[in-house]
C-alpha cells in the first residue's frame, strides 16, 4: 500500500505548443524595439562620464549624422606607445597618429557618400567617446583640426545619471 | 475538377527559426543609449579690426584645473560640492532680471524690449532700405549695405514677432533680454580629466534647462524639455503642433540663451 502508484502506463497529455512561436516573436520584436545596433566592437577602454540633462543621440544615428570617436586605454597592447597613453579609435582601427589623424578620416567619411545624401559639413556631429582619464587637451586639439575644416559640430559623449550625485571626479 | 486538399503546413520548426532571429538580435545590439552634450565650434573669423573686450560683469568664468579643482569668478569649489555650481549660475542669470535700477554691478544688466521699440527699429530699417533701393547709381558699396538692412530688418521682424508670443502668454508689455554679450566662460588646462569637464558642462546644462523649464511652464504650461522631445521625435513632421512648439522653443531660448564659449588651454 503506497500513497505514490506506479506509472499506470498512461502518457502525460503532451503541452501544446502552437503558441511558442508567438511567444517568441513577440520577444523578437521587444528587442528589435528596444535595441540599437552595435556600431564597432570597443579597441580602447572607456568609462564614460556622468551628467544630468545629456541630449539622446539616436535620432542623429538614424541619420547617420554622428561620427564616433574613442578615447581611452588601448584594451590589448601597450598604452606607453600612444601619445599620453590615450588611444584614438576610428571605426576599427587605433590609428598610430592619435588625434592628428582625426581631420583626415572625417574627410574621407564625408567624401565617401555620395554628394546626395550627404547633410552640410556643420550639421554632421563628431562624438567624443573619451574615459573618464582622458585629458582635455586631446579634445582641444581635436576641436582645433574640426574647426579648421568646418566640421562645426561636436559632442561630448556622457551617461545620464539621472539626479543623484556622482560625478565621477578624481581628487588629488 | 475536384479541389485538391491543400495539405497543412508543418509550423513546429516556427519557434526554432523565431528563437534563432532573437539571439541573433540579442547578440548584435546593445541596450545602451548613446547621449551626450551637443555643442558648436564657432566657425573661424579673421579679422584685422581689433575686437572690443567684453566688460568684466558680463563673463562667469569657470576654471578647471589639472587638478580638477573648480574656480567659478572667485570662489574655489571643491570637487564634492560641484552641484552649487547650478544655483550660482543660475543667479548669474537672474540677479538683474526684471530690475531696472539699483542693480548687482557685477552681473549682466536686461535690456527690456517693447512692441513699439522694435516696430520702430523695423520701421527706420525699411526706410533706409527704400532710401537705399531708390538710389539711381546702385555700386557695390551700396548694394552691400542693401544686404546688411535687409538682414537687419528680418532680424528684427523676428524680435517683433517673439515680442507678441511673448505679450500673448504672459500679458506683459516687456520682454526681458539679458545682455548680448552675457556667456559662461570654460577654460580648462591640457591635463584636465575628461569626466570633470563633462561635470561642469552638465552643471551649466542643468541650470539653463531649469531656468528654461521654468519659464516655459508659467509662459506655456509645458516645459521645454516636453516641447523640446517632442521637436526631436516629429523633426520630419510639419504639423501646426510642431510649429507652434518650434516657435514656443525659440523665444524661451531667446529669454534664456545658453552662450558657452570653450577657451582653449594654454598649460
Amino acid at each position: 500500500m503506497s500513497k505514490f502508484k506506479k506509472d499506470s502506463g498512461k502518457p502525460a497529455p503532451a503541452i501544446n505548443t502552437s503558441s511558442l512561436p508567438d511567444i517568441v516573436f513577440m520577444l523578437l520584436f521587444f528587442f528589435m524595439v528596444a535595441t540599437t545596433t552595435k556600431e564597432i566592437d570597443p579597441l580602447v577602454k572607456v568609462i564614460p562620464a556622468q551628467g544630468v540633462g545629456v541630449t539622446d543621440l539616436t535620432p542623429f544615428k538614424q541619420r547617420s549624422t554622428v561620427d564616433f570617436v574613442y578615447l581611452g586605454e588601448p584594451l590589448a597592447g601597450d598604452a606607453s606607445k600612444f601619445e599620453k597613453g590615450v588611444a584614438v579609435q576610428y571605426d576599427g582601427l587605433l590609428h598610430p597618429d592619435g588625434i592628428n589623424y582625426i581631420g583626415r578620416w572625417k574627410i574621407a567619411k564625408f567624401n565617401e557618400k555620395p554628394a546626395e545624401m550627404t547633410d552640410p559639413k556643420e550639421n554632421i556631429i563628431t562624438c567624443f567617446k573619451a574615459d573618464e582619464k582622458v585629458p582635455m587637451g586631446i579634445i582641444f586639439t581635436a576641436r582645433e583640426i574640426l574647426r579648421d575644416l568646418d566640421f562645426n559640430s561636436i559632442a561630448y559623449s556622457a551617461a545620464e545619471m539621472g539626479n543623484k550625485n556622482d560625478y565621477s571626479i578624481r581628487e588629488q | 475538377m475536384a479541389k485538391r486538399e491543400v495539405p497543412e503546413i508543418n509550423a513546429g520548426s516556427m519557434a526554432d527559426i523565431a528563437f534563432l532571429l532573437l539571439i541573433f538580435f540579442l547578440v548584435t545590439t546593445t541596450m545602451d543609449k548613446d547621449t551626450a552634450y551637443l555643442r558648436k565650434i564657432p566657425k573661424k573669423v579673421e579679422t584685422r579690426q581689433e575686437q572690443v573686450p567684453v566688460e568684466e560683469k558680463n563673463i562667469y568664468k569657470i576654471v578647471i584645473n589639472s587638478r580638477q579643482v573648480i574656480q567659478a569668478r572667485d570662489s574655489i569649489i571643491k570637487p564634492e560640492d560641484i552641484s552649487t555650481l547650478n544655483s550660482r549660475i543660475k543667479h548669474f542669470y537672474t540677479v538683474n532680471r526684471g530690475k531696472k535700477t539699483d542693480r548687482a554691478l557685477n552681473y549682466p544688466y536686461y535690456a527690456y524690449g517693447t512692441k513699439e521699440l522694435y516696430s520702430n527699429n523695423l520701421q527706420n530699417q525699411q526706410n533706409r532700405l527704400d532710401a537705399l533701393e531708390s538710389q539711381t547709381v546702385i555700386d557695390d558699396k551700396t548694394e552691400k549695405m542693401i544686404e546688411q538692412t535687409m538682414m537687419a530688418i528680418q532680424k528684427w521682424r523676428e524680435k517683433l514677432d517673439m515680442m507678441n508670443l511673448y505679450t500673448q502668454y504672459s500679458g506683459k508689455k516687456e520682454m526681458p533680454e539679458i545682455a548680448f554679450e552675457a556667456h559662461i566662460r570654460l577654460e580648462s588646462f591640457v591635463d584636465t580629466d575628461y569626466s570633470a569637464y563633462v561635470a561642469v558642462q552638465s552643471e551649466v546644462q542643468r541650470a539653463v534647462t531649469e531656468l528654461r523649464d521654468e519659464e516655459s511652464e508659467a509662459l506655456f504650461g509645458v516645459t521645454w524639455t516636453t516641447m523640446n522631445r517632442y521637436i526631436q521625435q516629429n523633426a520630419l513632421e510639419d504639423t501646426p503642433e510642431v510649429r507652434q512648439y518650434r516657435k514656443h522653443v525659440e523665444l524661451i531660448e531667446t529669454l534664456y540663451p545658453l552662450t558657452l564659449i570653450e577657451v582653449k588651454p594654454k598649460r
